[in-house]
């Protein structure tokens, strides 16, 4: 490692060896996430209904109906990691979508007018072009389902889908309020406004079942939920435990080997199959620990990202920070989102528990709240510093990002913003990101110097 | 007449001026509040004077420090004002729409002027759900509790009920205007017609319907007929006003606006309240049915259709083509648009989109792109 009172100047650009040591066990990871995917491609041919739905992690109600389902962000997402959401967001701007609306959205609704393109002519799709292909697998759906908390566009977005498909589709708004956090006896997970919103959103979460039973015409088993849950609530609990882990210094695991695992506890079926995983992520992550190896070979930084990811660039990122020794250990997305409150789950009845963890969605609380829990966050990971991506569709993710860059600053975190978006990567400025964090990584070490003469 | 329109236009140009003066000589409070979906009657029947936010004219400055340049105008106008202590005057303010950019707002002011009182309520926008009649009943009830703390006075169903007929009076009579502006009947520009709703808007409502009342009585007695122009209709903006010189603009070029949807105009006045039974439901019930009068992009409603509406009106007011206005940034505009343009393409509506923008104004370049259109129009009416 380099002394810190010899600090060698910064080089942000991505070598052309990788320095990133990324968890072996996000290979098994990627191979469960490539399984649902081509699972739900043949979901039609197995006679599957298919359920389209935004928003919030509520799978397990449409497993419980042994229903196929598309997470339209994960579709996006997934077209963007495997850079083939160019034909979709075409066909989106074709049809007069405004560039600046929500990318996820602009490529989901395009992915779906590709579809509705393909079911009139399927000569429509040109067969030389894989990407395109890629975006024609997607089965339509039978029902829609929108729960987004939080973000306004994400309703907008299921309703251009329903209008899309003629109204015809059956439709379901599960309505998650903000806990804007305002009455006396506000708090993270308490107050009269938590427990009043919790009661209304899992009354809704049984009208959505008695909405699932209508529409396939089969009962809701809320033992069979449990049971889902079951496993949804264990490898929630590995997760959390595996993250934890990594206050080791140096972090035996990365930002972004949790970015690439939030699939299984986001949109992947409750299954034995996602608990093994997260076991095996746990025993690698201890593994290191007992050995000493980073995420990071030579953590110098330890580094937190705001913001949605860049679904475009994960590994050029990941990347990126390695090659300076900045260890991206935590972020907003990753460790205050999917599941983070499991122990509210009670498998007895698992639905208020459910509900509770929608509605704790980072971006769902008010600002003083969320920010409290980034803080406290950035203090159990000792973090050195902020970075926040100012993803330019996705304002859900962006709104308080300047409070929880001077929150930062209070506590004696640096902390820097680069300009990018979830999934159109044209608005990716890199030379921004390498001076911003060239600069934020020469004031730590002045920082540190300073502290260093001064003890 | 001129007397007449040029209060409304101060009242509109200067709302916090007016409302500070209101506040100085009444000695009563000032709840401000976001615009599109709240009602004014509840803050009103309190004995209070309910103020909706404007954009302002000003450059963002404060502001910059604390929001994204790629956020709406609105909404970092209103930051930047209140980082400005332009709303420090104001006994609370009303927050809570469902629109994400203008939470972001409501979380920047609360950090940055932590000495504002704030009132958090949020509308379901789910029109549909079952359990929306209910919960738009609660959103009211919890938003009364509120503001009678604030401003120390029971709001009674009778007081409510009175402020609900003032209200509608005023709309009433806005209305009136409308339907001599479609029936060639009211010389007024579109920029008057702005300052009368704008400053409904922010001004007492009793002494803007007095002002209204008389505006009336002198078009009757002195009624002139709009002279000739390409009919237009005017669409979009929603939460801010589109700004005065691109109006003047659109008319100078030879178009005379017979319709329109904006907020700051016929969206704002387009629906009344029940004035019997309890007001509260009354209330509700009006937040859940205007949307089928002129549906809003913002909220989730199958039973409305923003281009059939569209078509509608504008066959109805006889407007041989559409100005889209879209606010740079405004989501809910951007994901309704197409479906706009295609239902226009479908019936041969002539249209033509400007996005607008805070900071500028390419008026040159809209006036050759508007100039352009309207010459497309009577080319098209004379084939």
């Amino acid at each position: 490692m380099q002394s810190i009172d010899t600090p060698a100047p910064p080089n942000v650009m991505p070598p052309a060896k990788k320095t990133a040591n990324r968890l072996a066990a996000t290979k098994v990871g990627g191979q469960i996430v490539h399984d649902y995917w081509s699972d739900l491609f043949n979901a039609k041919d197995d006679g599957r209904k298919v359920v389209w739905y935004n928003g919030t992690y509520i799978p397990p109600m449409f497993q419980t109906m042994d229903l196929a389902w598309v997470h339209g962000e994960a579709w996006s997402a997934y077209l963007a990691a495997k850079h083939g959401e160019l034909p979709a967001q075409k066909a989106g701007e074709d049809r007069g979508y405004v560039r600046e609306l929500c990318s996820y959205a602009r490529t989901h609704i395009g992915s779906a007018l590709l579809d509705l393109r393909a079911a009139v002519d399927k000569a429509a799709v040109d067969p030389t072009d894989a990407r395109a292909l890629t975006t024609s697998k997607l089965p339509p759906p039978d029902m829609l389902v929108n729960a987004y908390p939080y973000c306004s566009s994400g309703q907008q977005w299921d309703q251009q889908i329903f209008r899309l498909f003629g109204k015809k589709i059956p439709i379901f708004n599960l309505s998650i309020p903000l806990l804007w956090g305002g009455r006396a006896d506000a708090g993270y997970l308490r107050g009269s406004e938590w427990e009043e919103r919790s009661k209304y959103v899992a009354r809704q979460l049984r009208e959505l079942a008695a909405f699932l039973e209508e529409h396939t015409g089969r009962k809701f088993e809320y033992d069979r939920l449990s049971e889902v849950m079951s496993y949804i609530k264990k490898s929630a609990e590995l997760r959390m435990e595996a993250m934890d882990l990594c206050t080791a210094k140096p972090s035996p695991a990365s930002y972004f080997d949790w970015i690439v695992s939030i699939a299984h506890v986001n949109f992947l079926p409750g299954t034995q199959r996602i608990v093994d995983y997260f076991e095996l992520v746990k025993a690698e992550i201890q593994e290191r620990i007992a050995q000493g190896v980073g995420a990071v070979p030579n953590e110098k930084y330890r580094l937190f990202f705001d913001g949605m990811m860049n679904w475009n660039k994960i590994g050029w990122l990941a990347e990126k920070f390695a090659a300076v020794n900045a260890s991206v250990v935590a972020g907003r997305y990753t460790h205050m989102s999917f599941w983070q409150e499991p122990q509210l789950i009670d498998l007895a009845d698992p639905i208020m528990g459910m509900a509770q963890n929608y509605l704790i969605c980072p971006n769902n609380h008010g600002a003083p709240i969320m920010i409290g829990e980034i803080d406290r966050v950035c203090d159990k990971f000792d973090i050195d510093g902020v970075v926040l991506h100012a993803s330019r569709t996705c304002r859900g993710m962006t709104n308080s990002q300047f409070q929880i860059a001077d929150s930062a600053k209070k506590h004696g975190r640096q902390a820097m913003t680069f300009e990018g978006d979830v999934v159109d990567e044209s608005f990716y400025k890199d030379e921004l990101l390498n001076t911003r964090l060239e600069a934020m990584l020469e004031s730590m070490d002045s920082r540190r110097n300073y502290f260093a003469k001064s003890a | 007449m001129e007397q007449l329109i040029s209060r409304f236009e101060q009242a509109a140009q200067h709302p916090l001026e007016g409302a500070r003066q209101w506040k100085a000589e009444t000695g009563r409070r000032v709840i401000g509040s976001f615009p599109m979906h709240f009602p004014g009657e509840l803050a009103h029947a309190a004995g209070a004077l309910p103020l909706l936010l404007q954009e302002g004219d000003e450059p963002i400055t404060a502001g910059l420090s604390s929001m994204f340049p790629f956020y709406c105008g609105y909404t970092r106008s209103i930051v930047d004002q209140a980082m400005k202590g332009e709303y420090d005057f104001l006994d609370a303010i009303m927050f809570g729409d469902h629109c994400v950019q203008l939470l972001g707002a409501a979380d920047a002011i609360r950090c940055n002027r932590p000495e504002t009182r704030i009132l958090f309520n949020q509308l379901i926008s789910s029109m549909n759900a079952p359990w929306a009649m209910e919960q738009a009943r609660e959103t009211f009830r919890q938003l009364q509790r509120e503001l009678e703390e604030v401003i120390g006075t029971a709001i009674t169903a009778e007081s409510l009920t009175a402020s609900i007929k003032i209200f509608n009076r005023n709309r009433v009579l806005i209305r009136r205007l409308y339907d001599m502006r479609r029936a060639g009947k009211l010389a007024l520009s579109s920029a008057q017609l702005q300052h009368i709703v704008k400053s409904s808007m922010v001004m007492d409502k009793e002494t803007h319907t007095a002002l209204l009342e008389q505006l009336l009585d002198e078009i009757a007695a002195k009624p002139a007929p709009r002279v000739g122009g390409v009919p237009i209709y005017l669409s979009g903006h929603l939460c801010q006003p589109p700004k005065l010189a691109l109006l003047d603009l659109i008319e100078n070029c030879g178009a005379v606006v017979v319709g329109d949807d904006l907020y700051h105009g016929y969206r704002y006045i387009a629906s009344d309240v029940e004035e019997t039974g309890d007001p509260i439901e009354a209330l509700a019930a009006w937040y859940l049915t205007r949307n089928r009068k002129v549906p809003c992009p913002t909220r989730s409603d199958a039973g409305a259709d923003w281009d059939a509406f569209l078509v509608q009106a504008v066959n109805k007011c006889k407007a041989q083509g559409v100005i889209i206005l879209m606010a740079k940034f405004c989501e809910p505009h951007m994901y309704y648009y197409p479906e706009i343009k295609e239902a226009f393409e479908k019936h041969g509506i002539s249209h033509l989109l400007v996005e607008t923008e805070h900071e500028s104004m390419p008026l040159e370049q809209f006036k050759t792109r508007i100039e352009t259109f309207l010459e497309i129009i009577k080319r098209r009416a004379a084939a």
